[in-house]
């Protein structure tokens, strides 16, 4: 029962980090620091991923926590600061909404994934199941990221989080899905990563900025 | 065990304020102040003798009164006592401050405010007496009356017929709805007693419908957002002790009323009951701060914080009211002891800060604190006494603002032991706005004392402000003193409450409340303990220690007087020191979106060439949006309505002639076709 | 007996303790930026030169700036002797909680603010100005924090918290734990008055928030202010240390057991001061208007703090 114990107390740790972590973007204006803030999201999920894999004894996992930590940790981190440096940096000054007011509604968001994922918890005879409702925590305020930020870097980010909270969802709910699944979601993501790239070019070289909200200006 | 005695007390009660009002129609001068203020004092010191009465042996006292048309039926039982006591302190200090304060005002106001301050407080003394709806509500209406006569006391005061409309507005909206909940709960027999009511089934709907009722009722006397547009405008204008006295205890009679109603007569109720009262307690009390740090009038400040005190008072009751649906009957009287606690603290430290302020504005005709300082000087009782009324509403230990405020932590602490989690999980965000308020409110009584008292005069009114007479500054040190007493002895306290809180249905278990030696227990089975005493004690003994330890090794102290340094300036100006405003613009920035200022900035510049400026003119306004949301759309409403019912009145003798057939002939048709 | 007795040497030896831990700061500052630095003895050096300095009092001022300094260094003083330092149970414990010392922290505050309105100055105004804006910022994340620690002990006094987590050491690695000790170092930074907040070294007036407060104090106030400051983050200091990690703490009377919470505090002071001074060294001053944002997300840890321990119920 202490392994028990262990196993969901690290899981919720590791759930709390990632959420931090997303909290992170939603406070600093920086495009390095929302990489950096990424780049260990990532890495505290393939962290996750690994520890589950060492308690359940499904060593497919461990691959899949050497993918993430490959991938999200550290080539698409390289990327992003590879297309930062090469659009100017754009610092998000002026978000849709303010500092605190993001700050707070992810509060309001958290307590929100408490209260939807309760009767999954309930019923869940899992050792992490405590760490569900702040992974589904972690999804909503990335969706949140997305919606009230107005540079594409940073939403690029936030989808790149969303990706992130559903690997972590799914690492804790079924303690991972099959590899075929795994990859596949991870080649689709990827997929996403190089579409928005081209598109985050083009932007630049219509608008000279990187503010979505210059789209607007497309239509007649 | 003496009927009697009580009666002797009740009878000199119902003399004394009488009196007080006659005397304040004839008798002129200072001999008539001295009349009226020795009735009213009186008065007030039977009313607590008679409670300490009641709260002494536990049982209620009944009266009735045999008028003409209505029977009048009262009874004071020790919820009725506590808040009885409330009536009686503050009643007392504003009765002595009274007689200094009068001294100067003409006639008509001497005698407006004479007659108006001996019937609001025999109002409020009967009102928690009241035992059957109709009783409740002559007395309400009275003291409704006498509260609106005492806000036009001072006509001339800027805004104060604005603020008695509206007065009379929403007491009476608020008398409507009261008026409403008795009807259909006593299903029209308004004489019935309050112990009649109880036994009263009501269904689900209808008790919904009661409670709401009395919410708004309740809500709109005691002024919680957002029923409280009538507070920042009312309470600046009365004269100051009126004021005191409506801050103090005529806002908590909206208070008695709903403890009254949901917690005595009405019984248990689903959750929503109880969350409905936290949550507009919990938005009363931010917003309530919120304004209040924006204000620079130092009535309406203290109106504000009176707005977010109830806030607090309604968060206990709230907290109160969902551990009772929860079935937790300990934690819940509790709350419900905090709530009371708080509520004769806030009357204690608002009355003492509203007459502050009235010595304030007495002595330099300004309520701007923008046009004030340096007041401790040539105020310096006045400043004292406003510094503690100050320290405690910034709820400061060992005063009695942190009592009620850590009683009421404790039962929100408790509030982890609620089975369902989805309200369980609201309570440290209720614990949370809870410290944030009192934390604001410590920010903006350091802005309200120190610009109005501290450093140097800005204005020549400041500067030729004199000490308050002696009877004004008796009755503030009579509430420094309460709120002291009140601070330290929370063990005499919570036991008391504890006994009248057990009388309650449901919560027989409040006995339990004991204080063991001195410390405040939260709980019987200890969620956290503190001792008042025993903490002013250490901050003495420590402050002892230190003072010998440095006379004893320490150099010898020198002192020396000088200009302010102010790193190396050589000037020092009124013009350079802080202004309020400018106190609070940190916060102001930090909540722009709540408080969306408006700012209006005009630059003159000289006609030959732009670069030189000739004036500057800068203008920021906060509006409560609350305002603007509700009200404007509210009014605009009324005002057409009104407009079309006035067009039925076209001044035509023949028109009014037909209207008046009209109704004989429907009348006709109902009496034959209904059965 | 033993124990009251013990109770006041260790509060005396906190007070006696507390310049060095702001000398030490300073001096691992200085090293980590390549300087000598002064040694760490040196705010008790400044100490006692400035109480033998005459005091120079503002025309302007009145009772209340000489009194302040005393209000603020006493019930400095008077906290230390109820937080856990080397003993558990404490004598005191059943007399203040954890609520009582956060708002007898406000009181120093208050009477700090209103001595720096005092002589008119408008730095000093600026100071109170602010630095009651970062106290009342900072005062929910406590409240909540509290919150998280009480619920998890059962009890709001800190005795009680320290003991019920030596009894079980496994629940300080629970999340809900560390989330509040983030939150908490947040505080400590804000109402201690270091950066990223507020700047301990400066006199600038865009970066100053305690300094502007105590700015017009001179000779004994100033020492006073200054020592009741180097108390205040001591108990922070201890707060951290003990209700999060007090292994090391005597749970009886008997010397190898106080020697040893002695050293275990020492060592604990030693990681936080070490902590600090990279931090200090690594981050900027925040802008005042962005000091709110750090707070709220600081509130927000505390909150994740709060919800996480209640479903590993």
């Amino acid at each position: 029962m202490m392994a028990g114990g262990l196993f969901s107390q690290l899981s919720v740790l590791g759930s709390s980090l990632a959420l931090v972590f997303g909290l992170f973007v939603l406070w600093r204006r920086s495009l390095g620091a929302y990489v950096s803030a990424f780049a260990w999201q990532s890495g505290v999920v393939a962290g996750v991923a690994a520890m589950v894999a060492h308690f359940s004894g499904d060593h497919a996992l461990y691959l899949v926590a050497a993918l993430v930590f490959g991938i999200k940790a550290i080539a698409i981190p390289r990327l992003l600061t590879v297309m930062g440096r090469r659009f100017g940096g754009d610092r998000e000054s002026h978000p849709y909404v303010n500092t605190e007011a993001s700050v707070l509604s992810a509060a309001v968001l958290v307590l929100v994934a408490y209260s939807v994922t309760r009767p999954v918890v309930a019923l869940s005879q899992l050792p992490t199941r405590g760490a569900i409702p702040l992974a589904m925590g972690l999804t909503f305020v990335s969706l949140f990221v997305v919606i009230s930020r107005k540079k594409a870097l940073t939403q690029i980010i936030g989808f790149l989080m969303l990706e992130n909270s559903i690997a972590l969802l799914a690492v804790l709910c079924t303690y991972g899905i099959p590899l075929i699944v795994e990859i596949g979601v991870f080649l689709d993501a990827l997929m996403g990563f190089l579409v928005m790239q081209v598109f985050v070019y083009r932007i630049h070289e219509t608008f000279e900025s990187l503010d979505v909200e210059q789209l607007r200006h497309l239509k007649h | 065990m003496n009927a009697g005695g009580a009666e002797i007390w009740l009878r000199i009660l119902l003399v004394a304020f009488p009196i007080g009002a006659v005397a304040a129609l004839v008798v002129r001068g200072a001999l008539g102040r001295a009349i009226v203020a020795a009735a009213a004092a009186v008065g007030s010191a039977a009313g607590f003798a008679l409670a300490a009465m009641v709260l002494g042996w536990g049982e209620p006292v009944r009266g009735s009164f045999a008028f003409p048309l209505a029977p009048l039926v009262f009874r004071l039982d020790p919820l009725g006592a506590f808040f009885l006591v409330v009536t009686a302190i503050v009643g007392f200090a504003a009765s002595l401050y009274s007689f200094g304060y009068g001294a100067g005002s003409p006639w008509r106001v001497l005698r407006t405010t004479g007659v108006n301050l001996n019937l609001l407080l025999l109002g409020l003394s009967l009102q928690v007496m009241a035992d059957s709806p109709l009783t409740f509500l002559l007395v309400w209406e009275l003291m409704s009356l006498a509260a609106y006569f005492l806000v036009l006391a001072e006509p001339d005061e800027p805004g104060a017929v604005n603020a008695a409309t509206w007065y009379f507005g929403v007491t009476h909206a608020g008398f409507a709805a009261l008026f409403a909940m008795f009807f259909l709960w006593s299903g029209g027999a308004l004489t019935a007693s309050f112990v009649e009511l109880r036994a009263v089934p009501l269904d689900g709907a209808l008790r919904d419908a009661v409670f709401l009722l009395a919410l708004v009722g309740f809500g709109t006397k005691a002024g919680i957002i957002p029923l409280h547009i009538w507070l920042p405008r009312a309470h600046p204008v009365a004269p100051s002790h009126a004021s005191a006295l409506m801050s103090g205890v005529v806002l908590k009679m909206g208070v008695y009323g709903l403890v009254r109603v949901t917690f005595d007569l009405l019984g248990s109720g689903p959750a929503w009951w109880g969350m409905l009262v936290l949550a507009l307690g919990t938005v009363s009390a931010l917003l309530g701060v919120l304004y209040a740090l924006m204000q620079h009038d130092l009535k309406r400040l203290l109106a504000y914080h009176s707005i977010e005190n109830i806030g607090i008072i309604f968060m206990g009751l709230g907290a109160a009211l969902l551990f009772r649906t929860y079935d937790l009957p300990l934690l819940s009287a509790l709350a419900l002891a905090a709530a009371l606690y708080h509520t004769l603290n806030h009357a204690c430290f608002k009355a003492l800060l509203f007459l502050g302020a009235g010595a304030v504005v007495r002595a330099t005709h300004t309520r701007n604190i923008e046009e004030l300082g340096g007041l401790i000087r040539r105020m310096p009782r006045t400043a004292f006494a406003f510094l503690i009324g100050s320290a405690a509403i910034s709820t400061l230990p060992p005063l009695n603002g942190f009592a009620s405020e850590w009683l009421l932590f404790q039962s929100l602490l408790g509030g982890a032991r609620i089975p369902a989690q989805s309200v369980a999980v609201l309570m440290p965000v209720g614990v949370g706005l809870l410290a944030l308020s009192s934390g604001l409110a410590a920010a903006c009584f350091v802005k309200a004392f120190g610009i109005t008292f501290l450093a140097i005069p800005r204005s020549p009114h400041a500067e030729a402000a004199e000490e308050a007479p002696r009877s004004m500054q008796a009755g503030m040190f009579l509430l420094v003193a309460a709120c002291v007493g009140l601070g330290l002895g929370p063990a005499f306290v919570v036991p008391l409450l504890g006994r009248l809180i057990a009388r309650l249905p449901g919560l027989e278990p409040a006995i339990g409340l004991h204080a063991a030696n001195g410390a405040l227990t939260g709980l019987p089975d200890g969620l956290g303990q503190m001792s008042p005493p025993a903490v002013a004690l250490g901050l003495v003994a420590v402050a002892v220690v230190v003072a010998v330890v440095l006379r004893a090794l320490a150099p010898p102290f020198r002192l020396r007087r000088g200009a302010t340094w102010g790193c190396g300036r050589l000037l020092q100006t009124p013009r350079m020191q802080y202004t309020a405003t400018s106190f609070a613009e940190p916060l102001r920035r930090v909540f722009a979106q709540l408080y969306r200022p408006t700012e209006d900035l005009t630059v003159e510049v000289h006609p030959d060439s732009e670069y030189f400026v000739r004036a500057i003119r800068y203008e920021s306004r906060v509006h409560p949006w609350v305002e603007r949301l509700l009200y404007q759309p509210l009014l605009a409403m009324v005002r057409g309505a009104g407009r079309r019912v006035r067009q039925m009145q076209a001044g035509s003798v023949h028109l009014y002639l037909a209207y008046m057939c009209a109704a004989l002939v429907v009348l006709l048709f109902v009496a034959r076709w209904l059965p | 007996m033993t124990s009251w007795l013990v109770e006041l040497g260790q509060s005396t030896a906190a007070l006696l303790m507390a310049p060095a831990l702001v000398g030490l700061i300073r001096w691992l500052k200085a090293r980590l930026q390549n300087r000598c630095g002064a040694p760490i003895w040196q705010p008790y050096f400044e100490l006692h030169k400035l109480f033998a300095k005459e005091a120079v009092v503002s025309t302007n001022a009145s009772w209340l700036f000489r009194a302040a300094p005393y209000v603020v260094f006493t019930s400095t003083v008077a906290i230390t002797l109820v937080v856990p330092l080397m003993l558990v149970p404490l004598p005191f414990d059943g007399f203040a909680d954890l609520l009582v010392v956060v708002y007898l922290l406000l009181l120093g505050t208050f009477f700090t603010a209103l001595a720096g309105l005092d002589p008119g100055s408008p730095f000093g105004g600026m100071g109170s100005s602010r630095g009651m804006t970062v106290a009342a910022l900072a005062e929910p994340t406590v409240a909540v924090a509290i919150f998280a620690l009480a619920s998890g002990a059962g009890s709001t006094n800190l005795g009680h918290i320290a003991s019920r987590l030596i009894a079980s050491p496994m629940a300080a690695l629970t999340p809900g734990h560390l989330l509040a000790f983030a939150s908490l170092f947040i505080v400590m930074l804000a109402e201690a008055g270091r950066l990223p907040i507020d700047n301990p070294a400066t006199h600038l007036e865009l970066t100053m928030i305690h300094e502007a407060m105590v700015l017009e104090y001179s000779g004994r106030y100033l020492a006073l202010v200054e020592w009741a400051s180097a108390v205040k983050l001591l108990i922070f200091f201890c707060l951290l240390a003990n209700l999060f990690v007090p292994w090391g703490i005597a749970t009886t009377v008997s010397a190898p057991a106080l020697v040893l919470a002695a050293a275990a505090l020492v060592i604990k002071l030693g990681m936080l001061c070490v902590a600090v001074a990279v931090l200090e060294t690594r981050v900027a001053k925040l802008r005042l208007f962005r000091v709110p944002e750090l707070l709220s997300v600081s509130f927000v840890l505390a909150l994740l703090a709060v919800t996480s321990s209640f479903v590993l119920r």
